[in-house]
C-alpha cells in the first residue's frame, strides 16, 4: 500500500458544521448541458454544506468536467437550472459567486513568475502612487497569505522550480485570496499531476482550508483519496446523478460499483481469447523514460493487451513509447519479429511504422482544419497514387472503405472534422491508424470523451480487428476499457510491471487493487 | 439494447444537424464561389469598377492591365516564395534580404566577368545556402523561425555590405544578357510575369496534389498531431525553409535584372508586401490554407488597387493606406467567419466530455 490512507477527517462528533441537514453553502438543482449529439449532463442537482469536503466522482464521461465548467461559467447551462450560493440565487453557467472559487486541473499559474507575482495576479498589487508597487507590502501579504497552509516556499523564486504540490498550494491560496472563511473551493483532480508521496502533503493542505470554514468540492476519480479526504460523495455517471452518499456508509466496492453502474453493461467482454499458439508479433526491453523505469513485453498475434497504471505509473507514457513517438527522453528497443528480426532503438523506431491512437484526441490526433477524409489519408498518402503524385480517386476509395468499415457517421469526406462527435472522431483516428494495414495497433485512452454507445461500438471494433490477427495494446485510465478490452492485463507501478493479470474472471476491484497497489 | 437504441438516436441527430441539401454541381459551384472562398476576386471587381469611373480615359484598358501585371511580377515572386514554409507555419522574415544578397551577388559576378550561366546558378546556390543555414537554425537548433530568420537576416545583411559597400553595383555588363531575364518583352508583358505562372503552378501542384504538400498543411495546423501520425515534421520544415531560400534566392536575381544592376536594399520593400500578399491569399479560395492561386489573386488585388490610385493622381500616402485596410478588413472578415461557423457547433472542438481533463493529466505524462 503505497497510497496514504491516513483519515485526516475530523470525528463526527466534532464535525458539527458538516451537518449535511444544516442550511447548504452551495446548492444547484436541476443541471442540464446539451451539446449536439450528446447530453453530457443531465438533471443533476448537489448540495454542499458549509466546512465539508464534497467529493464528486465518476468516471471518465461521467460530466464531472462539465459540471465544473458550467459551475465556472465556461459554458452556458441549459435553462431550467436554478442555483444558490449561501441562500442567493445566482444565473449558474453565466454568472460565478464570489464565494466559488477553482482550482483547475492545470493550475492556472505562470511558472515563470515566482509566488509572489502569481498570487498578486490573482489578488492584485498593493499599490502606491503613481502606481508603483509597493513591493514591502507586497512580500508581507504574500507571506501572510501562504502563512495558512504551512508552505516552505521562496516567493520570490519562479514557480518553475517548485516541487508540484507546492504550486499546487499557491494555486489553492490564490483562489482563496481575499475571501475569509465560508465559500466553496472546486478542485478539479488536483492529485493528477501530484506524485504519490506528494498527496499527503495536498491533503493537509485541504484540510487546512476546511479548517477555516470553507467547503471543499474534490474532483477525483481515485477511490483512496475519497476515503481518507471527503465527508459526503455524490457520484456521476454518464452525465447524471447516481446518488449522493455519506462516505461513511461506504466501502470501496461499492462505491467502485455505483460508479461504472450498469449503463454499460460492466459485464461487456469483447470475448476476444488469448491464443497461445499465435506468434509474437510485438517485443519491447527496457522501456524507460520519463516515468518508465524498464519495461520489457511482448504481445502476440490476435491479442489484446492492456496497460493499467496510475498517472505517474508511466502507464500512459508506455504506447507512445511503443509507437516509437515518446520523445527524447525514451530509452529502449522494440521489434517486430513478424517482419525483421531486428531491434530498433525507441528514438528511431518511426520506420516500424506502429501507429498510435493518441491520449488527448483534440491537440495530438485531429487536425482541426482537415476534412473527415484529410483525417483519415494523412498516415498513408504515400501508398495513394505514385511518383509524387496524390491520387484524388485513391484517396477517396480509401477513405470511403474505412469510413463504412468503422461506421464513421459525417456529412461526407469533405466535410470539417469538427462537425463530428467525439466518438465519430476517434473513429476517423482509428480508421488513419488502420489505413495503413499495421500488425500491431496502439491505443491510448481509447474511449476518452467518447459517448457511450459509441464506446461499445469501438471496442467492437477493436476486438474484430484482433480476430482478424492484429495485435493490439490498450493504455487506459479507464478500467472499464481494460476490462471490456483485453486478453491479458500488465499492471504498472512506478514505472516498472508490477503485476500481470489474465483478463478472464478479472473483476473491476480486483484490477482497481491492483493498480493502486493495495494488498490482497 | 438500450446502448443500441441510444447509438442510433446520435446517428439520426448529427445526419440531420451535418447533411446539406442535395450537394449537387450547382450547389457546388455555389460554394466555390462563395464570397467567403473568392471573396478578393469580388473586390478586384468593385475596385476595377470604381476606377474605370474614376479615371476612364487611362485605367480601363489592356496597357494598364499589362502595367499591374509587369509591376507586381516581383511582387507576386517574393509572396510566392514563403507560401511554402508558412503552409507549414514556419517564417522565413530573412527572405527579401535573401533576395537582395542574390542580386547582389550575381551582379558583382556578373561585372567581374563571370559567364551569365554560370552567375546565376552561383546566385541561385547563394539562395540555397541561405535556406539550409535557416533550416538549421530553425529545425536543427529549435529556435523559433520568427527570431531565428530575423537574426539570420542579419547574417545577410553582413554579406551584402561586404559585397557592395553599401553602394549599387552598377556597369555596363549588366546591360547585356543579364538585363535580358528581367526586361525581355513580349506582347507588352515582361518574362517575370512567365516566371509567376510556372512558380505558382508549380506550387499549386506541390500543395494541392502531392503528398508531401498534404503533410505540410497538417504540419502548420498542428505539428503534435503530424508527429504522432507519423509524419516526418521538423524534415518537412527544413525542405520548406531550402525552398523558400532558392526561391526567394532567384526572385532576387529577376529583380536585379529588372533594377539593371545590384542595389544593396533591392529586396527590403518586398518584405511586407509579400507577407501581406500570402496572408490575405490565404483568405481565399481554401479557408485559411496558405496556396498559390489566392496569392496570386491577393497580389493582384493589392497591386489594381495602388496602381489605380497611381493614376487617379491620389495622394502618395494613400497605396499604403490602401494595403492596410484591404489587409485589416479581408483578416477580420475571415476571422469572423471562423468565430461564427464554430460558434454554430460549440461542442464539436473541445468534446462534449471529460476528455479535456482526463487528458491533460496524460499529455503530461505521454508526451514527456
Amino acid at each position: 500500500m503505497n497510497a496514504p490512507q491516513v483519515d485526516l477527517r475530523p470525528d463526527r462528533s466534532t464535525r458539527g458544521e458538516a451537518d449535511p441537514t444544516g442550511r447548504p453553502v452551495l446548492r444547484i438543482e436541476h443541471l442540464s448541458k446539451t451539446f449536439p449529439g450528446t447530453r453530457a449532463l443531465d438533471d443533476v442537482s448537489l448540495d454542499v454544506a458549509p466546512g465539508e469536503v464534497h467529493a464528486l466522482m465518476g468516471q471518465n464521461g461521467s460530466g464531472k468536467s462539465t459540471l465544473i465548467k458550467l459551475l465556472a461559467a465556461y459554458h452556458t447551462a441549459d435553462p431550467g437550472a436554478s442555483a444558490e450560493m449561501d441562500g442567493v440565487p445566482f444565473d449558474v453557467g453565466r454568472s460565478v459567486p464570489a464565494g466559488l472559487r477553482f482550482v483547475h486541473q492545470d493550475l492556472g499559474l505562470i511558472l515563470e513568475l515566482s509566488a509572489q507575482d502569481n498570487l498578486a495576479l490573482h489578488g492584485g498589487f498593493a499599490r502606491g502612487f503613481g502606481g508603483r508597487v509597493l513591493w514591502r507590502q507586497q512580500e508581507a501579504e504574500t507571506r501572510r497569505v501562504l502563512a495558512a497552509f504551512d508552505v516552505d516556499l521562496d516567493i520570490h523564486r519562479p514557480l518553475a522550480a517548485a516541487t508540484p504540490v507546492q504550486r499546487t498550494v499557491v494555486a489553492i491560496a490564490a483562489a482563496l485570496q481575499g475571501w475569509e472563511g465560508g465559500g466553496v473551493l472546486v478542485l478539479d483532480e488536483p492529485t493528477a499531476v501530484l506524485p504519490h508521496d506528494e498527496v499527503e502533503r495536498l491533503f493537509e493542505v485541504v484540510t487546512a482550508v476546511r479548517r477555516r470554514g470553507t467547503s471543499v468540492l474534490y474532483v477525483s476519480h481515485r477511490m483512496d483519496e475519497i476515503f481518507s479526504l471527503a465527508d459526503r460523495v455524490t457520484v456521476l455517471r454518464g452525465g447524471r446523478r447516481v446518488g449522493t452518499y455519506d462516505v461513511a456508509s461506504l466501502d470501496p466496492r461499492s462505491l467502485a460499483s455505483t460508479m461504472v453502474g450498469d449503463d454499460v453493461d460492466p459485464d461487456f467482454r469483447a470475448g476476444v481469447v488469448e491464443r497461445t499458439d499465435q506468434p509474437v508479433t510485438l517485443e519491447a526491453r527496457g522501456i524507460r523514460g520519463k516515468w518508465l523505469r524498464g519495461v520489457d513485453l511482448e504481445a502476440r498475434a490476435g491479442e489484446i493487451l492492456g496497460i493499467a497504471g496510475l498517472a505517474g505509473a508511466g502507464a500512459l507514457e508506455l504506447p507512445y513509447a511503443l509507437a516509437g513517438k515518446a520523445g527524447a527522453l525514451a530509452r529502449g528497443e522494440l521489434r517486430l519479429p513478424g517482419t525483421s528480426p531486428d531491434w530498433h532503438d525507441v528514438q528511431h523506431a518511426t520506420g516500424l511504422d506502429i501507429p498510435l491512437v493518441p491520449a488527448d484526441r483534440q491537440t495530438e490526433a485531429v487536425i482541426a482544419e482537415f476534412s473527415v477524409g484529410e483525417n483519415i489519408s494523412l498516415s498513408a498518402l504515400r501508398t495513394l497514387g505514385g511518383r509524387g503524385r496524390l491520387s484524388a480517386k485513391d484517396e477517396a476509395t480509401l477513405v470511403r472503405s474505412w469510413s463504412e468499415r468503422l461506421g464513421v457517421v459525417s456529412a461526407g469526406p469533405s466535410a470539417p472534422i469538427s462537425t463530428l462527435s467525439g466518438g465519430n472522431q476517434q473513429k476517423v483516428i482509428l480508421a488513419r491508424c488502420l489505413a495503413l494495414d499495421p500488425q500491431v495497433l496502439v491505443l491510448c485512452e481509447p474511449t476518452a470523451g467518447v459517448d457511450i454507445g459509441t464506446r461499445v461500438s469501438i471496442y467492437r471494433i477493436i476486438a474484430d480487428l484482433a480476430a482478424t490477427g492484429l495485435t493490439v495494446v490498450v493504455a487506459s485510465s479507464d478500467e472499464g476499457d481494460l476490462l471490456a478490452l483485453c486478453t491479458r492485463i500488465l499492471v504498472l507501478r512506478d514505472g516498472v510491471v508490477a503485476e500481470e493479470l489474465a483478463a478472464d474472471e478479472l473483476t473491476k476491484s480486483v484490477l482497481i487493487r491492483a493498480i493502486e497497489g493495495a494488498e490482497q | 439494447m438500450s446502448v443500441k437504441s441510444e447509438e442510433r438516436a446520435v446517428t439520426t441527430t448529427e445526419r440531420s444537424q451535418t447533411r446539406p441539401d442535395a450537394p449537387g454541381t450547382a450547389a457546388r459551384w455555389v460554394s466555390r464561389l462563395a464570397f467567403d472562398k473568392i471573396g478578393a476576386v469580388y473586390v478586384l471587381l468593385a475596385i476595377i469598377a470604381v476606377f474605370s469611373f474614376w479615371v476612364p480615359e487611362t485605367f480601363p484598358n489592356l496597357t494598364t492591365a499589362k502595367q499591374i501585371l509587369n509591376a507586381n511580377a516581383v511582387t507576386a515572386l517574393a509572396a510566392l516564395s514563403v507560401t511554402i514554409p508558412l503552409a507549414a507555419r514556419v517564417f522565413d522574415l530573412s527572405f527579401a534580404l535573401n533576395m537582395t544578397l542574390c542580386g547582389v551577388a550575381v551582379a558583382h559576378f556578373v561585372v567581374d566577368g563571370v559567364p551569365l550561366a554560370l552567375a546565376v546558378v552561383l546566385g541561385v546556390l547563394i539562395g540555397l545556402v541561405v535556406g539550409l543555414i535557416n533550416a538549421t537554425v530553425v529545425v536543427g537548433m529549435k529556435i523559433d523561425s520568427f527570431i531565428a530568420t530575423l537574426a539570420t537576416g542579419s547574417l545577410i545583411q553582413a554579406l551584402i555590405t561586404l559585397v557592395t559597400n553599401d553602394t549599387p553595383i552598377s556597369d555596363v555588363k549588366l546591360a547585356g544578357g543579364f538585363a535580358k531575364i528581367g526586361q525581355t518583352t513580349t506582347q507588352g508583358l515582361i518574362l517575370p510575369v512567365l516566371y509567376v505562372a510556372v512558380v505558382a503552378l508549380g506550387i499549386w501542384y506541390l500543395l494541392e496534389h502531392t503528398a508531401t504538400g498534404r503533410r505540410l498543411y497538417a504540419v502548420g495546423f498542428n505539428p503534435d498531431a503530424a508527429r504522432l501520425a507519423g509524419v516526418k515534421v521538423a524534415r518537412l520544415q527544413f525542405l520548406a525553409l531550402v525552398t523558400s531560400g532558392v526561391l526567394a534566392g532567384s526572385a532576387g536575381i529577376v529583380l536585379a535584372s529588372i533594377l539593371g544592376g545590384g542595389s544593396p536594399t533591392a529586396g527590403t520593400p518586398y518584405l511586407l508586401p509579400g507577407f501581406a500578399a500570402v496572408f490575405l491569399g490565404a483568405t481565399q479560395l481554401k479557408n485559411g490554407r496558405f496556396n498559390a492561386g489566392g496569392t496570386l489573386i491577393a497580389v493582384l488585388l493589392l497591386g489594381t488597387g495602388t496602381t489605380g490610385l497611381g493614376l487617379a493622381n491620389a495622394p502618395q500616402w494613400s497605396g499604403a493606406l490602401f494595403v492596410g485596410i484591404v489587409l485589416i478588413a479581408a483578416l477580420t472578415v475571415t476571422g469572423l467567419q471562423r468565430r461564427t461557423t464554430l460558434a454554430a457547433r460549440p461542442a464539436a472542438p473541445e468534446g462534449p466530455t471529460d476528455q479535456s481533463s482526463s487528458t491533460a493529466a496524460t499529455t503530461q505524462d505521454g508526451s514527456a
